[in-house]
């Protein structure tokens, strides 16, 4: 019984976290590209339909797990490190360029950036680069979330997302902070 | 017996039968009503209770295997999606392995054990009701998991790194890991009661020699749980680490290893097969008594091939691994102990084969489901030892004959005993006989579904269909015989249907049960049907292996046992003679604050490692409360 009840009140938090849409409908998936930027590509909206989907990208397990694997898969990790930058900005520092948004990462992986960001819009499907821009955003998360994906079974370079929110993590490393950051995380 | 000349008397030694119940009734019955029922300790309350809770299990466990013939009878069929088959298939291999073989088995045991060496309560009976609990806190997390398709979908054994952390996304794989964790707690549980009431509660006078088979069988059992279970315990407490706080058991890379997941659960796995077959063994040796009118042939044998099993079964949990990259040497070895574990299984078979030749048998359900055992149990047996042989494992490896070999083990091996049992006990259990009409229907259907619906998943797997697949192209030649499977099945679920309704009608209405409505020898059938709470107005006295058919008129009893306190005695191991009276504990709530406590902490560490620290603090409260001392005197004796 009292698993019943303790099963029901994790479940109601959880279902949502757990459904695997495999393949998305066509028009779904091109309606889902169409966000709302703002000029300067920096914020803006997304589009209705991510709203009646129940914002599936920030907190459904599977989805996450999918957007690590396509981190790995794509080389994100050729420039960004797990997180910790290398050629390309770090996560973990606090301080995002274009906003820790979801769809100015969906942009930014999309379209590209300047100084370096490649456009992956030709390479992988929108719901591909929706699943990737969850992942990254729970990089830098100040939070550990119990959606987070796991560690991989790889040398570890840093503790697994679901373990370390950001802020442990943080590292100013040999350059200081950038002028403009406000409080450190 | 020394007594205190002052105090009154209150031993059962000279008082009248009916005084002698009445107080007894008093000191051992459960309160009626909400609160008695969850307070009591009784053994028979308790097995009923998981007796039922597991059969809900199957039934539950049934729909699944329904939904997936009728997923797979036509080819690229839309019933059910890949996501959702997934969670099914291994809903129903979790949910029949740990949530119904091996708790109804124990739960039979619950029952039975104490009324079979003829004793009034089980040892540890708190720890009993706390078990109950437990088991079904798991069921219920498991089931209200897969309701919120949150189930596991990982396949029974959750094979990392399917289920590790960088593949098994979401909770779906610590749900079953945890799962686990109840199943085992309560199993082991069961494990330790069992084997204190089979060594130190028998009858006085029941010496090894004495002991029925079944409950020789569930003493091997019990053992194989103790030393079995802990293997998966800290396998899945490794997997839930490894997901949840990020060690590296099974990551190769950092030093763990992969397979090193196939052997701990092998190691249990192999051997649970045996936790659920050799009860049914015990089942069959005990129950073939009545049926063929004589002594079992062979109790030696019959007992001795028992422990052979239990000891082999540590010595092959290999086989299952043959196509994992072993060294050859481990392949030879492992396929030799396989085939050696024929012998034992062989021994039984023809000691079965030879009461019945020698008795004269009546053909009553519980033995017509012992016949089709024999059968079935034997043509899986020989597919056992095809899959024994490494080169012809290789070829059918994750086919449906292994499928088919293994419900034919396992349904013919433990669950038409099962199903002969419950006709047989059901007397015991409810004071009600079973229909025998609605048996033989339920038989008939039962077997000819069974084998309608199993035996072509052999050749299906000869044609290479793999195991664990949603769905299949038109142009692979499985489709007809995949059709037939799934009509077959449909026999098979109204045979089952019918055994449900023959239970629950015989429950209301059947033809009320005497003490012993099948002449048979053991201990059990000497009391009422169904039996008192204190289940032996005085305890009986054993003289051999049939104490009910050397004399079917009288039973000799000991006395000396306190009426006003829960009292029972104690016998030495071996030759049971009578030791100390021991007191029995009272009802009590304990346990199930106990249980829900470790619920609560179990569940909430799937989510964060800070539950086992948080979450100890409520069991720690529960298991001060359930172990306050009493201020009495242990024993007075």
């Amino acid at each position: 019984m009292a698993g019943v009840l303790i099963g029901l009140a994790a479940a109601l938090a959880g279902c949502q976290r757990e459904e695997r849409q495999l393949r998305l409908d066509p028009p779904v998936a091109d309606a889902l590209d169409k966000i709302a930027l703002m000029p300067n590509r920096i914020g803006g909206a997304p589009p209705e339909v991510y709203f009646k989907l129940g914002k599936p990208y920030e907190a459904n397990a599977y989805n996450l797990s999918q957007g690590k694997r396509l981190y790995t898969w794509f080389g994100c990790k050729s420039c960004h490190g797990d997180g910790q930058g290398g050629s390309g900005p770090a996560f973990l520092d606090g301080w995002w360029y274009y906003g820790p948004e979801l769809v100015s990462i969906f942009a930014s992986i999309r379209d590209g950036r300047p100084h370096g960001m490649p456009m992956f819009g030709d390479k992988m499907t929108t719901d591909q680069i929706w699943q990737l821009a969850g992942y990254v955003q729970t990089i830098g998360s100040y939070e550990g979330q119990t959606a987070a994906p796991s560690r991989n079974d790889e040398k570890q370079a840093r503790p697994a997302e679901n373990r370390a929110p950001a802020k442990l993590l943080f590292d100013e490393g040999p350059s200081p902070v950038h002028l403009d950051q406000g409080p450190t995380p | 017996m020394n007594r205190p000349a002052t105090a009154p008397d209150t031993h059962d030694t000279d008082i009248a039968r009916t005084r002698l119940t009445s107080a007894l009734a008093k000191t051992w019955k459960t309160p009626p009503g909400f609160w008695g029922a969850l307070t009591t300790v009784d053994h028979k309350i308790i097995g009923r209770r998981y007796i039922f809770t597991a059969f809900v299990f199957l039934a539950l466990g049934g729909v699944l295997a329904a939904l997936m013939r009728l997923q797979l009878a036509q080819p690229e069929a839309r019933l059910i999606g890949p996501d959702r088959y997934n969670q099914i298939f291994t809903m129903h291999g979790a949910n029949m392995m740990f949530l119904f073989a091996v708790p109804v088995m124990e739960a039979v045991a619950v029952y039975l054990v104490p009324l079979m060496v003829g004793t009034r309560n089980i040892a540890f009976p708190r720890l009993n009701a706390f078990s109950y609990w437990i088991y079904l806190a798991g069921g219920a997390l498991l089931w209200t998991a897969f309701a919120l398709d949150m189930g596991p979908d990982v396949g029974w054994f959750a094979y990392v790194p399917l289920s590790g952390p960088q593949y098994g996304a979401g909770k779906r794989a610590d749900i079953w890991a945890q799962m686990i964790t109840f199943t085992e707690l309560s199993a082991l549980a069961i494990a330790v009661e069992l084997v204190v009431t089979i060594f130190k509660q028998r009858a006085p006078g029941m010496t090894l020699d004495r002991i029925p088979v079944f409950v020789w069988a569930m003493l091997v059992t019990s053992f194989l749980v103790i030393m079995a279970m802990p293997a998966v315990m800290i396998a899945s407490t490794g997997l839930i680490l490894d997901r949840l706080v990020g060690t590296h058991f099974y990551n190769p890379a950092e030093g763990g290893d992969v397979l090193l997941w196939q052997h701990l659960f092998w190691f249990f796995g192999h051997p649970e097969v045996y936790i659920i077959f050799l009860p049914a063994a015990g089942m069959v040796s005990t129950m073939i008594e009545p049926f063929a009118r004589r002594p079992a042939f062979g109790y030696l044998g019959l007992v001795m091939a028992l422990i052979a099993t239990g000891i082999l079964a540590f010595g092959l949990w290999v086989h299952h691994m043959f196509v994992a990259g072993l060294p050859r040497l481990g392949d030879s070895f492992f396929t030799a102990s396989s085939m050696a574990i024929a012998v034992p299984a062989g021994i039984q078979m023809f000691c079965w084969l030879a009461t019945l030749w020698d008795g004269r048998p009546v053909f009553k359900t519980p033995l017509l489901f012992i016949m089709g055992f024999i059968v079935t149990f034997v043509i899986g047996g020989l597919t056992g030892v095809m899959v024994a042989s490494v080169p012809f494992d290789t070829q059918v490896h994750d086919t449906y004959f292994v499928v088919a070999h293994f419900h034919y083990v396992l349904i013919g091996g433990a669950v038409f005993p099962l199903l002969g049992a419950v006709h047989y006990w059901f007397p015991k259990l409810t004071g009600r006989m079973m229909s025998e009409t609605l048996g033989r229907w339920s038989f008939w259907l039962i077997i000819v579904g069974f084998n309608a619906t199993f035996f072509p998943m052999h050749i299906l797997g000869l044609e290479g269909m793999p195991r664990r697949i949603y769905t299949y192209q038109p142009d692979l030649p499985w489709h007809g015989l995949n059709v037939f499977v799934s009509l077959s099945s449909i026999v098979l679920t109204i045979g089952f249907l019918l055994f449900f309704i023959n239970v629950f009608r015989s429950a209301r209405f059947g033809e009320v049960a005497p003490d012993n409505p099948w002449d048979a020898p053991t201990l059990e059938w000497a009391t009422t049907s169904p039996p008192p709470s204190y289940n032996f107005p005085r305890i009986p006295v054993v003289g051999s292996l049939h104490p009910l058919w050397d004399d079917r008129d009288t039973l000799p009893v000991a006395d000396g046992l306190r009426t006003d306190r829960r009292e029972l005695i104690v016998t030495t191991l071996a030759s049971a003679g009578p030791q100390a009276r021991e007191a029995s504990p009272r009802n009590s709530i304990w346990p199930l604050l106990a249980a829900v406590a470790t619920t609560i902490m179990l569940i909430w560490s799937i989510f964060s490692p800070w539950a086992v620290v948080w979450g100890s603090i409520p069991i720690a409260v529960a298991l001060i409360g359930w172990f306050w001392p009493k201020g009495t005197p242990e024993d007075e004796s």
